[in-house]
């Protein structure tokens, strides 16, 4: 039973990657044809995952309903579906489907009101949040110095970056427009390029793992 | 026949998977030891779990609405996620704390999840603390899954949660309401643009490939730590890299040119 589990998804893991890697290093034609044909997969699974993500979570919401019958579990397990039905429903049934004026509706004035509402509320927690962060403080039980000087130097750029954007500061210090550009464009650039390099060869690393079956979230659940 | 363009990238490929050999050789040896260095937002996971059982407030787990990508370039972030699962699983049992994993919307990544978590528990010798109803689902859409975990948050209340994983807009909602409801944040991400939110909002924070680390690290198994020691090389090369570039173009070579080959 392992083998199927483990063993055979492992093999098949590791033939598609290096396959992928073939593809990617070489001019050989073979491996781009094949690569092509792995890589068509990708929308079927999308797709399939679409509808099993909507068998899922209406099982999931029924079986809560039937451990806990109360009115909260009751419009968590109605208020999708009924809602599914009507997109679903609309986009099938009425003539244009998803051009059509009706759906068009529903699209523009639910979903896309329901989505703004929640980005906006977002742009709230960033602000709460952003007072934390011009505050110097480390939470390292050691308190090392070299702490504290990220901690202030991360409230000193946010200081600069913040005041720069404010028209005040533009014209009454406008130095600081161009000393926030500098924060923005040098520090910043410098070290943000150093930690996506960094996390792309920690992703290397994980992907040379799991295709050697070596990685064991992969290889250890039963 | 090899590709124009991908010499060097060969080339690091080449060096990494030396390493990995070379590391890999070096773990059959039980008195080997690597040094790693401790990351603290490690502990503040363990701190988090105790706050909960004080409180009696459940643990939450997310990877992101996103988090569960098993076919993308970003599937190394889903199977880091997949190793502090685990972890704060075995975490939970012991001190008997309740844990609610917000799950992606990707649903072929969801038996690997509940499998993680359930062998988790029984790892601990509780697998009786695997509760189905505690794995939420909340479909697609970024907005719909905060909406979601934040509800969970206010209902249930939050003692520790624990973020990592891929993660887009869905972040700074979950983390701030979290923070608000009197919760204690650890997370983090490898994609880059998001980790100012993890910085933000989070307690304690894994910046960037600190979330591999951390994820080997838990793992306490000597091949995944090795892979601490492998990226250390890939480091050195790019080191190389920069201090040969920076030689070679102030002697008025074109180095943009020498790296596209």
């Amino acid at each position: 039973m392992a083998m199927f589990r483990r063993e055979i998804p492992t093999a098949v893991l590791s033939f598609v990657g290096v396959v992928i890697l073939l593809a990617f290093f070489t001019t050989l034609d073979i491996f781009e044809t094949i690569k092509g044909v792995f890589t068509s997969w990708i929308p079927v699974i999308s797709a399939t995952s679409v509808g099993l993500g909507l068998i899922y979570m209406v099982y999931a919401q029924y079986m809560n309903y039937q451990r806990n019958k109360n009115l909260n579990n009751l419009i968590y397990l109605v208020v999708p579906l009924v809602f599914f039905v009507i997109f679903f429903g609309t986009a099938l049934v009425v003539p244009g489907n998803i051009s059509s004026d009706a759906y068009q509706w529903l699209y523009f004035h639910i979903y896309q009101n329901v989505g703004g509402v929640i980005y906006a509320v977002m742009f709230f927690t960033l602000a709460s949040s952003a007072i934390r962060t011009m505050r110097v403080v480390t939470k390292d039980p050691s308190g090392a110095l070299q702490f504290r000087l990220e901690a202030a130097a991360l409230m000193f750029g946010g200081i600069i970056y913040t005041l720069r954007q404010i028209p005040l500061f533009q014209v009454y210090l406008p130095g600081i427009v161009g000393f926030g550009e500098w924060i923005m464009l040098v520090p910043n650039v410098g070290g943000g390029r150093a930690a996506v390099m960094a996390a792309a060869l920690g992703a290397i690393v994980v992907g040379i793992r799991t295709l050697w079956g070596k990685e064991k979230t992969t290889t250890e659940v039963d | 026949m090899i590709k124009t363009g991908t010499y060097l990238d060969l080339l690091l490929m080449i060096v990494i998977v030396a390493a990995t050999y070379y590391f890999y050789e070096k773990t059959k040896d039980p008195t080997w030891k690597p040094f790693i260095r401790h990351i603290p937002a490690l502990d503040a996971i363990r701190e988090g779990v105790g706050k909960s059982v004080e409180e009696d407030k459940p643990v939450h787990f997310a990877m992101g609405q996103s988090g569960g990508q098993l076919y993308s370039n970003l599937v190394s972030m889903t199977l880091t996620a997949l190793a502090f699962l685990r972890h704060i699983t075995i975490l939970c049992a012991e001190h008997g704390a309740r844990l609610i994993v917000h799950l992606p919307s990707q649903t072929e990544s969801i038996p690997l999840i509940e499998g993680t978590a359930r062998e988790g528990f029984g790892f601990a010798g509780k697998p009786e603390m695997y509760r189905r109803d505690d794995m939420r689902y909340y479909g697609r859409g970024a907005l719909t899954w905060t909406q979601g975990v934040t509800a969970s948050y206010a209902e249930e209340g939050v003692g520790l949660n624990l973020s990592i994983g891929i993660f887009y807009s869905d972040c700074p909602i979950s983390l701030e309401m979290a923070h608000i409801m009197g919760g204690m944040n650890v997370g983090g991400t490898g994609r880059w643009i998001m980790v100012y939110a993890f910085a933000m909002m989070c307690d304690y924070v894994f910046l960037g490939e600190e979330i591999y680390a951390a994820a080997a690290q838990v793992s306490e198994d000597p091949i995944m730590i090795s892979g601490i020691l492998i990226e250390e090389v890939g480091k050195f090369f790019v080191y190389i890299l920069l201090i040969v570039g920076t030689l070679l173009a102030a002697v008025g070579l074109d180095v943009a040119a020498l790296l596209s080959l």
